[in-house]
C-alpha cells in the first residue's frame, strides 16, 4: 500500500518563554492510502491540535508532515489555500454547512472552488448524493433537514473532490445514536467503496470502533496503537475500552 | 462602584465597537445644533436694519424640531442593533446572578453615557455647522460672511434637552425590551445561524392594494375623458386621455387573466408573475400620469388643480409600486440568473455569493424597499433645493426691481369710466414725512392697443398691453439702462424673461404687424428687449409689452396706472410695512373694480428671503437626516451579520478559498447591498427631477439659468456620493477584517 501521510517528530508548543504549553510533545506515525484511522484521547491530549496541524490550519513548532510526499510545513502562506482545497476534505462536528445554500449547492461549492468545469458539476453532485442517500434533500436548505442528513451532506462535500485525505473531527458529536450509526456506516462505506483515506478524531469508543486502526494520545504523545485486523467490530470495541481503561489509570497517580 | 466601573469599561469598549453608532449620533447632533443655532435669541448676524429674522427664526425652530423627530427612529434602530449584538453578554451577566433590571440599567447607563458624549462632540462640530448655515443665510440676504466661533447657550440647552429626552425614552424602552427577552434566547443569539429565508407576505398584500388603486385610476381616467374630451384637441391630448384609461385598464386585464389561469399553470400562477407584469404597467402608468400636467399646460386644457394633483398622486403611487416590486423581484432576478446560467453559477465562489445576496435580500426586502423609497425622497428633496430656492431667488430679483412699485389691475373692471387715473401722491408725501429721500419717481399709463380688447376676459387670451416710448425709456434710465429709439410707424417689444423661446417665436410669427386704434404698426426688428423691469408691467397671462410711439399711445385707451419709486436708501422694514398698511387703507381690497397693489422691495426681500432660507435649510436638513438614517441602516444591516459572516467565511477558508477571493466577495456583497437601493433611487429620482426640470424649464432659464442649476445639481450629487462613499468605506473597513488571518481552529 502507498503511504499517503507521514508525521515525523511533530511538536507543537503554545505560549512564550516561561509559560509554555506543550500540546504535542513528539508524535510520529504514518497512514497508508485507503486506511481508516481513528485518533482517540482525553480532553487536552492533543488530538485536535494534531488534526489542525495536519490540515494546515495550524503550524507545527517542530517536525515534518508529509502528505503524498509533499512537506506541508514548508508550503507558503500563499499556496496553502490551494493545497487545502486540492488535497484535503473536512467533516466537522457542527457540520459547517452554509445556511444560505441548498444541500446540492453546498456540495457543488466544493467543486466550483476547485474549478471543476461547470458542465460536470451537476452530474458529480447527483452521483455523490446517490451514494450517500441524500438525493431527496438536494434542493432543501440545511435548516430544513435532519442532523444526520446534514452530516451526510458534509461528508458528500468532503469527498466529492476525491481528496487524498479526509479529516473528520468528532463527526458524530452533534448526532443522536441512530444518526451516528448511520453516519459511521456512511464513512466506513466511503473508505471501503471509494478507497478514501480517513483520519477521524473522536473520544467516543463506539465511533472509533468503525476505524481499522486507532492511535491513542495522552499528554501530547502516542500512548499506544491498536489495529482491528480481521476481528469483528464488537471485539475491536472491547479492545478500545480496555485501552481507555488502561489510559485512564495512571501508575504515577497510585504510586 | 463595581457597576460604575463596568459601565465605564463597557462604554469605552462600545465606542470602539460601535463606531457607526457614535459617528451617526454625532452627525445628528451636529446637524441639529447647526440648523437650530440660527433660531437662537443670541444669534445676531449682520443683516442690516431693514431686515428682521423673527419670521425665519420661528419657522426654522418648528421645522427643525419636526424633522428631528425622525432622529428618534434612528436612535431606536441603532439601540436595537446594540441590544442584538450584546445579548450574549446580558445573558452571561444574568446567569452570574445579576438582576435583569441591573443588566438593563447598566446598558441604559452605557448608551446614555455614550449618547451624551456624542452630544458634546456634536455640539462642538455643530458650532462649525452653524457657521456653514450662517454663511448660507448671509448669502441669501446678499451680505458678506466672516467666520466667527460662537456657542449659543439656549441652543446648547435645547440640544441637550432634546437628545437627553430622546435617550431617556429609548433607554426606558430598551430596558423593558431587555427584561422581556428569555435568557436562553439571549445566550444562543450568537449561535443561531440557520434562518428561515422565506419572504414575508407584505408585497402580495401591497399588490392587491395596487390592484384596487388601478381600478381607481381607470375610473378616474374615464371620468376625466368624459368631462374634458374634445375632438378638436391635438393628438398629444388624445394620447394623454387614452393612456390614462388604457394603461391601468390593461394592467387590470392582465391581473384578471393571471387570476383566471393561475390554477391551470402552476409556475405562471405565482404572484411574482403578476408583480413582474404590473412592474412594467406601473412604469407605463407613471408615464401616462406624468404626461397630464405638461400636456395640460402646453394645450391650455381646462383641467383644474384637483385633476393635476390627483394625477401627481397616481404618479407617486406608480413610482412607489415600481420601486417595491423592483426590489422584491430583484431577488427573483438573481435566482433566475443563478438557475439558468450554470456557467455563472458555477464560476469559482459565485454560488456562495449568490447565496449570501439572495438570503439577505429575501429576509430584508421590506427594509431595502423602505430605504430605497426614503433615499429617493431624500435625493429628490436635495435636488429640489437649488431648483426651488433658485427659482424663488431669481423671481425675487426680477420682481423687486424698484424700491416701491404701485400698480393696478383692470381685469375686474367693466366700465371704462372706472379705469384708474390717480398719481398716488400721498405715497411720496409719506416717504418725505418719514425722512426717506426719493431718488427717482415715475408715474405712467399702460394702454390697450385696441379699445375693443378691453372686454376680452377669457383666460389665456388676454391682450398684451402697451407702454409709450418715453415712459419705457424713463423706466430704463431708472434701472440704469440706456434709452431706446423707435420710428413713428413702428413698435417694439419688451419680453418678460419667463417667456419661452417657443412662445416668443410663435408670437413674433403672428405679430410682425399689429393693429391699433390709430392704424397698423410694424415691428422694428431692432427693438425687441428683455430688460428686467418688474412683473407689474405686464398684463395678466401675458409675458410681453408693446412699446408704441408716444403719439400713438396718446390716442389709446389707458387701462393701468403704475408708479415706480427709487429711494436714496433702502426703506426700513417697519416703515415699509407701515406704508403698505396706509396704502391698503386708501385703496382697500374690492371684489370688482380696479385692484391697486403696492410692493416694497424691503418687505418682499425680507419675507421671500426668509422663506427661501427656511425652505433651503429645512429641505437640506430633512434630506441629510433621511440620508444618514438610510446609510446607517444599510451599514448596520451588514454589521449585524458579521457573526454570521465570520462563520460562513470561516467555512470557505477551511475549504481552501484564498484571502484575495474572500476580500473580493465581501467587496462585491457590499457593492450590491449599497448599490441596489442607491442605483434604483438614483435612477428614479433622476427621472422624477428630470421630469420636473423639463416641465419648469422656462422658469429655470428665466430665474436660475440651466448652467447654474446643472452646476448646483452636480454639487449636490457630489455631496450625496461623498456621504455614500464615507458610509460604504467605513462599513467595508469593518467587514473586511473577517477575511484576514488563518481559518478558525477546529475547536
Amino acid at each position: 500500500m502507498r503511504e499517503i501521510l507521514r508525521l515525523e517528530h511533530i511538536q507543537k508548543y503554545y505560549g512564550n518563554v516561561g509559560n509554555i504549553t506543550k500540546a504535542i510533545r513528539d508524535i510520529s506515525f504514518s497512514v497508508e492510502e485507503g486506511e481508516f484511522t481513528g485518533i482517540m484521547g482525553a480532553s487536552g491530549s492533543g488530538k485536535t491540535t494534531l488534526l489542525n496541524c495536519i490540515s494546515t490550519i495550524d503550524t507545527v513548532s517542530a517536525g515534518q508532515i508529509y502528505l503524498d510526499g509533499q512537506d506541508v510545513t514548508e508550503i507558503s502562506e500563499k499556496d496553502i489555500a490551494r493545497f487545502r482545497r486540492e488535497n484535503l476534505g473536512f467533516i466537522f462536528q457542527d457540520f459547517n454547512l452554509l445556511d444560505t445554500l441548498t444541500v446540492s449547492e453546498n456540495i457543488a461549492l466544493a467543486l466550483t472552488i476547485n474549478k471543476v468545469p461547470a458542465g460536470e458539476i451537476d452530474a458529480r453532485v447527483s452521483e455523490i448524493a446517490r451514494k450517500l442517500d441524500i438525493l431527496s434533500v438536494l434542493d432543501k436548505y440545511p435548516y430544513q433537514i435532519s442532523g444526520g442528513q446534514k452530516q451526510r451532506c458534509a461528508c458528500a462535500r468532503a469527498v466529492v473532490n476525491h481528496p487524498k485525505l479526509i479529516l473528520a473531527d468528532e463527526p458524530t458529536g452533534a448526532l443522536d445514536s441512530h444518526s451516528s450509526r448511520m453516519l459511521l456506516g456512511t464513512i466506513s462505506g466511503l473508505n471501503e467503496q471509494m478507497n478514501a483515506t480517513i483520519l477521524m478524531v473522536t473520544h467516543d469508543a463506539f465511533s472509533a470502533s468503525y476505524a481499522r486502526r486507532i492511535l491513542f494520545l495522552r499528554d501530547g504523545e502516542i500512548f499506544t496503537e491498536i489495529r482491528r485486523g480481521n476481528e469483528s467490530r464488537r471485539v475491536f470495541f472491547d479492545k478500545i475500552l480496555d485501552v481507555l481503561t488502561m489510559m485512564g489509570g495512571s501508575t504515577d497517580a497510585v504510586s | 462602584m463595581l457597576y460604575l466601573k463596568l459601565v465605564l469599561r463597557n462604554t469605552k469598549r462600545s465606542a470602539r465597537d460601535y463606531l457607526i453608532y457614535f459617528v451617526t449620533m454625532t452627525l445628528c447632533v451636529t446637524l441639529f445644533y447647526g440648523f437650530l443655532s440660527v433660531t437662537s435669541r443670541y444669534y445676531k448676524p449682520d443683516l442690516g436694519v431693514e431686515y428682521d429674522l423673527d419670521l425665519m427664526s420661528d419657522g426654522m425652530k418648528m421645522a427643525v424640531c419636526l424633522v428631528s423627530l425622525l432622529l428618534l427612529f434612528l436612535i431606536w434602530y441603532v439601540n436595537g442593533y446594540m441590544i442584538k449584538s450584546r445579548q450574549k453578554e446580558f445573558a452571561l451577566q444574568t446567569i452570574m446572578g445579576m438582576e435583569r433590571r441591573t443588566t438593563a440599567g447598566m446598558f441604559f447607563a452605557e448608551t446614555f453615557l455614550m449618547g451624551i458624549f456624542s452630544v458634546l462632540c456634536g455640539i462642538l462640530l455643530g458650532m462649525l455647522g452653524s457657521q456653514f448655515i450662517t454663511a448660507m443665510l448671509l448669502r441669501s440676504y446678499g451680505r458678506p460672511y466672516r467666520f466667527s466661533w460662537t456657542l449659543f447657550p439656549d441652543t446648547v440647552a435645547l440640544t441637550l434637552v432634546f437628545f437627553a429626552a430622546a435617550y431617556l425614552i429609548m433607554g426606558i424602552w430598551n430596558m423593558r425590551a431587555i427584561q422581556k427577552i428569555p435568557v436562553i434566547e439571549m445566550l444562543n443569539a450568537g449561535r443561531k445561524n440557520e434562518e428561515d429565508f422565506r419572504k414575508s407576505g407584505w408585497m402580495p398584500g401591497l399588490t392587491v392594494l395596487y390592484g384596487g388603486l388601478l381600478c381607481w385610476m381607470t375610473t378616474e381616467g374615464i371620468s376625466k375623458a368624459y368631462y374634458y374630451w374634445d375632438p378638436r384637441y391635438a393628438l398629444p391630448v388624445h394620447l394623454m386621455f387614452l393612456s390614462n384609461i388604457l394603461i391601468p385598464a390593461a394592467a387590470l386585464l392582465y391581473g384578471a387573466v393571471w387570476l383566471l389561469t393561475r390554477r391551470r399553470h402552476r409556475n405562471a400562477g405565482r404572484i411574482r408573475v403578476l408583480m413582474a407584469g404590473w412592474l412594467c404597467f406601473s412604469l407605463a402608468a407613471a408615464c401616462a400620469a406624468a404626461s397630464t400636467a405638461p400636456v395640460s399646460m402646453e394645450y391650455y386644457l381646462p383641467t383644474g388643480a384637483g385633476t393635476l394633483n390627483l394625477h401627481m398622486l397616481f404618479l407617486l403611487i406608480d413610482i412607489i409600486y415600481f420601486i417595491c416590486s423592483l426590489i422584491y423581484l430583484a431577488n427573483d432576478g438573481l435566482c433566475l440568473l443563478k438557475e439558468h446560467f450554470p456557467r455563472i453559477r458555477y464560476r469559482e465562489e459565485n454560488l456562495f455569493f449568490f447565496g449570501q445576496m439572495i438570503s439577505k435580500l429575501r429576509t430584508t426586502t421590506k427594509t431595502v424597499t423602505l430605504i430605497c423609497i426614503t433615499l429617493t425622497l431624500s435625493a429628490c428633496l436635495l435636488l429640489s433645493v437649488p431648483f426651488l430656492a433658485g427659482w424663488a431667488d431669481g423671481y425675487l430679483e426680477q420682481r423687486a426691481v424698484y424700491d416701491i412699485q404701485i400698480s393696478t389691475d383692470y381685469t375686474d373692471t367693466y366700465e371704462e369710466s372706472e379705469l384708474p387715473d390717480d398719481d398716488y401722491g400721498f405715497v411720496t408725501d409719506h416717504l418725505m414725512e418719514q425722512g426717506i429721500t426719493v431718488k427717482d419717481d415715475y408715474t405712467f399709463y399702460m394702454y390697450l392697443p385696441e379699445r375693443e380688447e378691453f372686454h376680452q376676459r377669457v383666460k389665456y387670451e388676454f391682450p398684451a398691453v402697451a407702454i409709450s416710448l418715453s415712459d419705457y425709456n424713463h423706466l430704463l434710465t431708472m434701472r440704469g439702462y440706456e434709452p431706446v429709439a423707435l420710428d413713428e410707424d413702428e413698435f417694439g417689444l419688451q419680453w418678460q424673461s419667463i417667456a419661452t423661446e417657443e412662445s416668443r417665436k410663435e408670437f413674433l410669427s403672428e405679430n410682425r404687424q399689429t393693429d391699433t386704434d390709430v392704424g397698423t404698426l410694424t415691428l422694428s426688428e431692432d427693438s425687441i428687449y428683455d430688460f428686467e423691469l418688474g412683473e407689474t408691467l405686464y398684463n395678466n397671462y401675458t409675458d410681453v409689452v408693446y412699446i408704441f410711439p408716444d403719439s400713438v399711445c396718446e390716442k389709446l385707451l389707458a387701462v393701468d396706472r403704475n408708479r415706480y419709486i427709487v429711494t436714496e436708501e433702502t426703506v426700513p422694514l417697519e416703515k415699509a410695512v407701515e406704508l403698505e398698511r396706509i396704502f391698503g387703507e386708501v385703496y382697500p381690497e374690492t371684489d370688482t373694480g380696479v385692484h391697486y397693489t403696492i410692493r416694497t422691495s424691503t418687505q418682499q426681500i425680507n419675507s421671500t428671503t426668509a422663506m427661501i432660507f427656511i425652505l433651503r435649510a429645512v429641505m437640506t436638513y430633512g434630506a441629510v437626516v433621511l440620508l444618514v438614517i438610510c446609510f446607517t441602516i444599510l451599514a448596520l444591516q451588514q454589521l449585524c451579520d458579521l457573526p454570521k459572516w465570520q462563520y460562513r467565511f470561516g467555512v470557505l477558508r477551511k475549504m481552501g478559498v484564498e484571502k484575495s477571493h474572500l476580500d473580493r466577495i465581501i467587496l462585491l456583497q457590499l457593492i450590491v447591498w449599497f448599490g441596489l437601493p442607491v442605483l434604483v433611487s438614483a435612477v428614479v429620482s433622476a427621472a422624477v427631477m428630470g421630469y420636473f426640470f423639463q416641465m419648469y424649464s422656462a422658469q429655470i432659464n428665466a430665474y436660475i439659468g440651466a448652467g447654474e442649476l446643472s452646476a448646483q445639481v452636480s454639487a449636490v450629487t457630489a455631496v450625496l456620493a461623498g456621504l455614500l462613499l464615507c458610509y460604504f468605506a467605513s462599513t467595508w473597513r469593518m467587514c473586511s477584517g473577517i477575511s484576514g488571518g488563518k481559518p478558525q481552529k477546529i475547536l
